[in-house]
């Protein structure tokens, strides 16, 4: 999302300053052709003002030996005010065409300066004198012409340059109402597309949330991605953690429950059945009793031993022992379980349907854990994957250091698997999928593993069957050196 | 310039050639009793400087301009120049124009010292390095005038009659060669007014010879190579003093000295060189009437009586 965020701002910072550039360049053109325009009439000015200044002279000139005549400073003035102005129009043009001309016209100013000068100075007969006069007059008429051809000149171009500034002004207004009108639209847009991708994914993270309240702990945040879609990571993590930890509580609510339980009948169970037991070996040796009555007599007594037998396992279940932790070479006892249980027939390559035992290499871990239980939960785990496999298969065991500091010991069969529906309610007390069995041996399994910091899991094997992992605590490395 | 340097070695040659710069005998003539002074300009009026149409009115007005207003930054007056379209106005127009002086050609200052009581007070060295010019009677050389006599009948361009170079030169020629009138000697003779139009009268055709004065001509072969290719000249006159400042003598002495001051160090500052290069000179040196002797000289060689000469154009 602030990918997201950051492109489309990027963008539409992009757009803006485009735009901004654009409408930029535009007022700066239409400036330059008004302030052309402004030049050109200024230029018109300037000429018609020329114009009337020649007609002022021509004036004076016609008007000389009359007796309107001006005097000899106004003359003067005139003429000199009319050069000024010829000089002010070549000050302001830089065109090499227009220079030229303006050189042409000044040129023929000072000609016509002369001219009249020549009238004002000459004294000579009628007809020098009157040749003098017409050929000013002439000169001045030709400028008059020249500056008529220029006005015209100016005026064409004043009125095509007057086009262009309108066009370029309409133009522009285009582009700033284009602008007004889009500069709104493309924030909206923009806004919906963001303030969208904001809160849809808030909505299923707080649908998410309601569901979660609700007890729906295995419900989790759905298709989600960037930064929402982590945060649905975490919110899918939290909930996982949630549901183990309500799990953990409620089974050891379960197993507290079960403690007290098994403590009081124990407690009320255990005198009465000693009792039995010794009334059914004293009836058992009554010479008196018939083969029959004898024979029942030892089965009381067998199902008595099989109650206390079960007692000591809800007892073992409801107050564990205490673990006596310990260094445990992990491939030692490995070999040490399989050297007792691998002499079991059904590992025997003349068995029916015999089990192939694969010892993987060990990896030399040395754990800290209570040896006794850890043992005991090795054989529980052997036990269960030779019953796993009552047609015969293959069983491995293989244990490994992993890199958080735990060693693990797996041990695998080919059996029918555990259902997924199953693999948690296994580990629960007296579930069983067996025949015969308490359904304590898991359960009991898992709770000495985890007093001891471990964890106990079961997975599908890859080839076919179950995995049960062990992991439990490694030795540390400071303990490792001490050691 | 280059031209401007070939007519001067030309007309620096024709001086030698046609010689004749003996002083003549003093003629100065009687001087009139001094007019009366007339109403004093108050301090903050402007001062009134006249100027003669040496070149076309407009442009000789252009030439004085940056030099009146470095006289009147240094002096502390403003400066009014009072272009005249005749020679012969300063002289005849000098008070009722209220002028307080004037750039005299050297022909008008001899004049005007004799009649209205102005001083002579500073004259320009011109770029050349000469502070003074020559008249030269001026034909082309294609015209077969060879001399005076080959005048007889033609058009001739006078500059006016209250100049040196433009009137008293070709008068004086035309003497020394035994014309009596020139008016029934030569063809048509009029007064173009200026140097400038007497020179481009000649070489344009509208004369068949003309009279002008040295420095103008010069100038005017920098911007018109025909005036060194196309003209040659007949005569020339004795040196006189270029166009200098006089003023009247009625003005503040503590003015005069001023601007006398200015004339004669402007050369030494930027802004005076600027206003010195704009009239074509380097510097101003002090002048003094009697280096208006040569003038004296030709007029008492022409017989012209200085008081009572009458330098009506239209004659």
């Amino acid at each position: 999302m602030k990918t997201k965020i950051i492109v489309g701002l990027t963008i539409y910072a992009i757009l803006f300053l485009g735009g901004g550039l654009y409408v930029l360049h535009l007022i700066g053109s239409t400036t330059n052709r008004l302030d052309n325009l402004i030049m050109l009439h200024q230029v018109e000015i300037l000429r018609e003002h020329y114009l009337i200044q020649i007609r002022r002279v021509q004036t004076d000139l016609a008007l000389r030996e009359t007796r309107f005549a001006r005097d000899t400073d106004t003359i003067v003035s005139h003429v000199r005010s009319m050069g000024r102005v010829v000089r002010t129009c070549s000050d302001c043009h830089h065109d090499a065409a227009t220079a030229a001309r303006l050189e042409d016209l000044e040129r023929r100013t000072i000609g016509y300066q002369e001219a009249i000068s020549r009238v004002m100075t000459v004294r000579a007969g009628a007809d020098r004198i009157r040749a003098e006069r017409d050929n000013a007059f002439q000169v001045g008429e030709d400028l008059i012409e020249q500056v008529s051809d220029m006005i015209a000149l100016t005026g064409a171009r004043l009125e095509a340059s007057t086009q262009r500034a309108l066009a370029s002004i309409r133009k522009t207004t285009g582009v700033l109402l284009f602008l007004l009108a889009a500069g709104p639209l493309v924030s909206i847009g923009l806004g919906f597309v963001f303030v969208r991708g904001i809160t849809r994914p808030l909505g299923v993270l707080l649908d998410t949330t309601r569901r979660l309240s609700a007890g729906e702990l295995d419900y989790r945040v759905p298709g989600l991605s960037d930064e929402f879609g982590q945060l649905g990571e975490a919110f899918n993590t939290m909930a996982s953690s949630l549901r183990e930890h309500i799990v953990g509580r409620q089974r050891a609510e379960q197993m507290a429950a079960l403690g007290r339980l098994s403590a009081g009948l124990a407690h009320e169970i255990k005198n009465p059945l000693a009792g039995i037991k010794v009334a059914m070996e004293i009836l058992a040796g009554e010479e008196s009793m018939t083969e029959e009555n004898r024979d029942v007599a030892r089965k009381v007594r067998q199902e008595v031993v099989r109650v206390e037998t079960l007692m000591r396992s809800f007892l073992t279940f409801a107050r564990p022992p205490r673990p006596q932790p310990a260094e445990v070479d992990v491939d030692a006892l490995i070999a040490s379980s399989l050297s007792l249980y691998g002499r079991d027939p059904r590992f025997a390559p003349a068995h029916a349907r015999p089990i192939r035992l694969v010892r993987e290499a060990g990896s030399g871990a040395v754990a800290v854990a209570d040896p006794a239980q850890l043992e005991q939960v090795v054989v529980n785990l052997l036990l269960n994957a030779l019953e796993a496999m009552p047609e015969g298969g293959t069983l491995v065991v293989r244990t490994g250091a992993d890199p958080d500091g735990m060693v693990r010991i797996e041990v695998a069969d080919s059996g029918k698997g555990v259902p997924p529906e199953s693999r948690e309610r296994i580990f629960e007390p007296f579930f069983t999928t067996k025949g015969k069995g308490t359904g304590l041996g898991l359960a009991i399994s898992r709770q000495l593993i985890e007093q001891q910091g471990g964890t106990l899991r079961v997975a599908d094997n890859p080839g076919g069957g179950a995995v049960f992992t062990v992991r439990i605590p490694a030795r540390t490395a400071g303990a490792e050196s001490a050691a | 310039m280059r031209w401007g340097r070939r007519v001067s070695v030309v007309l620096g040659a024709l001086a030698v050639a046609c010689g004749g710069n003996e002083a003549p005998p003093g003629l100065h003539g009687t001087a009139l009793p001094s007019p009366a002074e007339p109403p004093r300009a108050a301090p903050d009026q402007e001062l009134q400087i006249g100027l003669l149409p040496e070149r076309n009115i407009f442009r000789q007005l252009e030439r004085y301009e940056p030099l009146a207003a470095y006289l009147s930054a240094r002096v502390g007056r403003g400066i009014h120049l009072e272009i005249l379209p005749r020679y012969g106005n300063v002289v005849t127009n000098f008070e009722s124009a209220g002028l307080d002086g004037a750039f005299f050609g050297s022909f008008t200052y001899v004049l005007a010292h004799r009649r209205l009581d102005v001083d002579a007070i500073a004259r320009p060295v011109m770029q050349n390095g000469r502070s003074t010019y020559f008249g030269v009677v001026l034909v082309r050389r294609d015209s077969g005038i060879r001399d005076a006599a080959g005048l007889r009948g033609k058009r001739f361009a006078f500059v006016d009659q209250a100049t040196t170079a433009g009137y008293l030169l070709p008068l004086e020629f035309l003497a020394r060669h035994g014309v009596k009138d020139y008016r029934t000697f030569l063809g048509e003779t009029y007064f173009a007014g200026t140097h400038e139009d007497v020179i481009r009268d000649v070489l344009d055709g509208r004369a068949d010879a003309g009279a002008a004065k040295s420095s103008v001509l010069e100038r005017m072969a920098g911007e018109d190579p025909r005036v060194v290719s196309d003209l040659t000249f007949l005569a020339r006159s004795p040196d006189v003093p270029e166009n200098g400042l006089a003023l009247r003598r009625g003005l503040p002495p503590e003015l005069r000295a001023r601007l006398r001051e200015a004339l004669l160090t402007m050369h030494e500052d930027p802004h005076g060189r600027r206003a010195l290069e704009s009239l074509g000179a380097v510097r101003f040196i002090e002048t003094r009437d009697e280096d208006y002797e040569p003038v004296y000289r030709l007029a008492r060689e022409i017989g012209l009586d200085l008081d009572r000469y009458q330098y009506d154009n239209s004659r």
